[in-house]
């Protein structure tokens, strides 16, 4: 078929990315084969099959005695222990948060200040809370009260930071129209400031505790108390009908947490 | 004002147990102050904050009685061992290594799977309520959990790490990729399958353009959480920082941690920098 | 020629879509139906190439009994019916080229869809479709940068490239200014009268079907009211497609 030569010039002019294309195709290899130097298969482990089918079975039929267990053994009083754990740990590194940041924002505090508390701040957020739990260990000794004390250093670190944008993103011309009716700074802060952030706060909090319950479990695993240290010693013992009912227990757990989280913080959003 | 409460579409249980407060203008107009439910959440909180520290014998004068312990710790990890750096570095390229080709395989896997998982591209209700099903037991299953199984199966060792960083990108990966290929516009798909193409055809030439930002900032930040989380696999066995993490604490060897987190500190502060500069050059 | 005999469309939920409409639409006709919004007009033209499936009755197009088809069939058979929206339906983050590109996805091996590979000769000729509707020089602009009438104007460069026979429009200029429906709808009778297109346009400016459009379709809740050439509509025909009570005397049948 014939073209009319301005088709065929702008088809000329046509930009083109395969340099670009070749680039990304390139690094991607380079990586892939860097990373895959030291990571072989080297077949299954002793009796590998025998715990990936004990695992399965475990998953199919777990142990529903220990569901209906109500001893402190029990699934009930490790998932409430767990959720324990998560409430604390929440609320209290949700209260360290407040001071923290205030005095890590710029703009309030001298440069040097604000300066320390971010670097606090980051060092948090970037260490694993195993990490964190692993050290409080030493401090508190094992089970659930260390626990507790990760979750709420840990939390620190995310929670003030959003608290920072919740502070950053306030709407301050609602505190020139208190200002134009005569408030007076304390009226001011409560009613043109409050109301903006509660919200905010109350939201930032709920998705930290659903954060904390999956953590939760996971530091029981370090022995800071909670379903994980359950489960743990089920898995070394080799007990899978036991295993499978605490992973079942556990994501039931989470994801009525989770679930009851993305609720309220969807109407906290929309404002009841 | 009695009809208006009923033909209200559902009165929340709340406010048939707590009847709301009519108030009456001097006008003689009514408005109905619905009861305020703070005083009920402040009571609910405050009981299962009671309970709590009941529960995990919350009790901070522990922490007061064995401050001194603390600080000794933390004096200590703040003087890194310099020496202890080069034991430092094999561990954390594993770490880097594992994170790598679990986040690449993850995030490849979670393409076709979340597809399927997204109820505007699978109408099949049956189907999609046993893939998500499925996706929520893997995604919900703690790292470390995940890890301890591979390294009963695949032995001790990266590739068992790797595994469990596989599944657990598969999870994370898979639920953020269905939510965002949900809020697509199906316009295009639409324009597309009246022009006779099949669901392949029309998925990969209309819906994946619009998705594949999204989907590489959900993989570069899939990558930046997999090395924080790569680096505690160790703990079971299953290669990488973890071990040293584990071995120095058991050897009371704080000064040597300190080297291990402050090299952990650096190498997730760097990769996370890497990773939101190129996630901000995608949108 | 599309054909419709007594069909009906009765939605899962109970709704009546259609109700036993017969129709006859000739190749090359630019026909207009317009109708209140909920009338019925959508479902009439996606019936056609089957977006929609009928309920009842036949519909046949080319000979084609569209009920029949499916899988391959079907595909096969939309590849000469191009079809336009009112939201455009563009991937608005891909250039006005490759949303033209686009259209030649299904005769495409699954290889070069995956690795989106078009050939020269694809290419060119997409550019060729650009150019036929005046916009060959944002080729290579990412479409979210076009103002609405050169979104629309892409997407009917999509259509054009698919060479079909049927072009079936759903609501094509109501997202658009006066002005810019104007130069849209003067696209459509170019297109129309230069490639012999059969045109079926759901529009709900009166004005602008009388203007353009050789023949009207009425429709209201689901029933054809009025059918019949454009110069001949008046005042009381349009009042009871929009609002009448009483059917009037149907000028085509």
């Amino acid at each position: 078929m014939q073209y009319a030569n301005h088709i065929l010039e702008k088809y000329e002019a046509r930009p083109r990315k395969w340099r670009l294309y070749t680039l990304i195709v390139l690094i991607m290899a380079l990586l892939l084969t860097w990373s895959g130097s030291s990571i072989t298969f080297k077949g299954f482990a002793a009796k590998g099959t025998e715990v990936a089918k004990g695992i399965f079975w475990g998953l199919v039929k777990p142990d529903l005695s220990m569901i209906f267990n109500t001893t402190t053994d029990g699934v009930p009083y490790l998932l409430m222990e767990t959720v324990c754990i998560a409430i604390l740990g929440t609320v209290v590194g949700g209260i360290l948060a407040l001071p923290f940041s205030f005095l890590a924002s710029p703009k309030i505090m001298p440069k040097p200040v604000a300066f320390v508390f971010n670097a606090l701040i980051l060092l948090i957020r970037t260490l694993p809370s195993i990490v964190w739990a692993l050290i409080w260990i030493r401090v508190t000794g094992p089970g659930a009260f260390c626990g507790v004390i990760t979750q709420s250093i840990c939390s620190i670190g995310m929670i003030s930071k959003m608290y920072m944008t919740a502070i950053a993103d306030l709407d301050t011309s609602i505190l020139e129209s208190l200002d134009a009716a005569g408030c007076t700074a304390f009226q001011k802060v409560r009613y043109g400031i409050i109301p903006q952030l509660t919200p905010n706060i109350i939201s930032t909090v709920i998705y930290r505790f659903d954060i904390n319950i999956k953590d939760a479990t996971t530091l029981g695993i370090v022995g800071a108390g909670g379903i994980g240290a359950a489960l743990i010693q089920c898995i070394n013992s080799r007990r899978w009908t036991m295993v499978g009912s605490f992973i079942l227990a556990m994501i039931v757990l989470m994801l009525v947490i989770e679930f009851a989280s993305t609720r309220i913080r969807a109407k906290l959003a929309r404002g009841q | 004002m009695k009809k208006n409460a009923i033909s209200e579409p559902k009165t929340p249980l709340f406010d048939r147990i707590f009847k709301p407060q009519p108030i009456t203008l001097p006008n003689g107009h009514t408005v109905l102050r619905p009861r305020s439910r703070t005083p009920l959440i402040c009571a609910l909180v405050l009981l299962a904050l009671g309970l709590s520290i009941q529960v995990t014998g919350f009790d901070l004068s522990a922490i007061m009685r064995r401050a001194n312990q603390l600080t000794k710790i933390l004096g200590q990890i703040f003087r890194p061992d310099p020496s202890f750096f080069e034991k430092v570095t094999g561990p954390l390229m594993d770490t880097i290594k594992m994170s790598v080709m679990g986040s690449v395989i993850g995030c490849l896997l979670a393409l076709p799977y979340a597809v399927a998982a997204s109820a505007n591209i699978n109408k099949s209700a049956p189907l999609l309520a046993l893939l998500r099903f499925l996706l929520n037991i893997v995604r919900t299953l703690p790292t470390l959990v995940i890890a301890s199984i591979c390294a009963l199966i695949f032995g001790l060792g990266t590739f068992a790490g790797t595994v469990a960083i596989v599944v657990f990108t598969f999870g994370v990966v898979t639920k953020m990729l269905y939510e965002s290929i949900e809020t697509v516009n199906m316009g295009a798909f639409e324009a597309l399958e009246s022009a006779g193409a099949n669901k392949f055809q029309a998925f990969w030439s209309a819906v994946f353009p619009q998705i594949l930002p999204t989907y590489l900032s959900h993989c570069l930040y899939s990558f930046e959480m997999n090395v924080r989380a790569a680096s505690i696999l160790g703990y079971v066995g299953a290669g990488g920082l973890g071990i040293l993490i584990d071995e120095r604490i058991g050897w009371r060897d704080y000064n040597g941690l300190g080297t291990v987190l402050l090299t952990l500190f650096v190498a997730v502060l760097l990769i996370e920098n890497l990773s939101q500069f190129l996630r901000s050059k995608l949108s | 020629m599309i054909e419709f005999k007594h069909v009906s469309k009765t939605y899962p939920n109970g709704v009546k879509g259609l109700k036993d409409v017969s129709l006859q639409f000739e190749q090359g006709e630019f026909v207009a139906i317009i109708g209140l919004s909920g009338a019925g007009k959508s479902t009439l033209i996606r019936t056609i190439n089957r977006m929609i499936d009928i309920t009842e009755g036949e519909l046949t197009v080319d000979g084609t009994d569209v009920m029949k088809l499916s899988g391959k069939s079907l595909r096969r058979f939309r590849r000469k019916i191009g079809m336009i929206f009112q939201s455009f339906n563009l991937v608005t983050r891909a250039t006005a080229l490759k949303n033209v590109l686009t259209s030649m996805v299904p005769d495409m091996s699954f290889v070069r869809v995956l690795l989106g590979l078009f050939t020269r000769e694809q290419k060119l000729s997409a550019l060729a479709a650009l150019d036929k509707v005046g916009i060959l020089d944002k080729a290579y602009i990412r479409c979210d940068q076009l103002s609405g009438g050169q979104q629309q104007r892409v997407a009917l460069a999509r259509t054009l490239n698919q060479n079909p026979s049927i072009i079936l429009a759903d609501e094509p200029v109501a997202a658009l200014d006066p002005v810019t429906a104007h130069q849209v709808m003067a696209d459509f009778e170019r297109i129309n009268e230069e490639m012999g297109i059969t045109i079926l346009i759901n529009i709900h400016h009166v004005d602008l079907a009388l203007g353009y459009a050789q023949r009207v379709v009425g429709i209201r809740a689901g029933e054809i009211v009025y059918d019949g050439p454009s110069s001949e509509v008046t005042q009381d025909i349009l009042d009871s497609i929009y609002n009448g009570s009483a059917v009037p005397q149907a000028g085509g049948n």
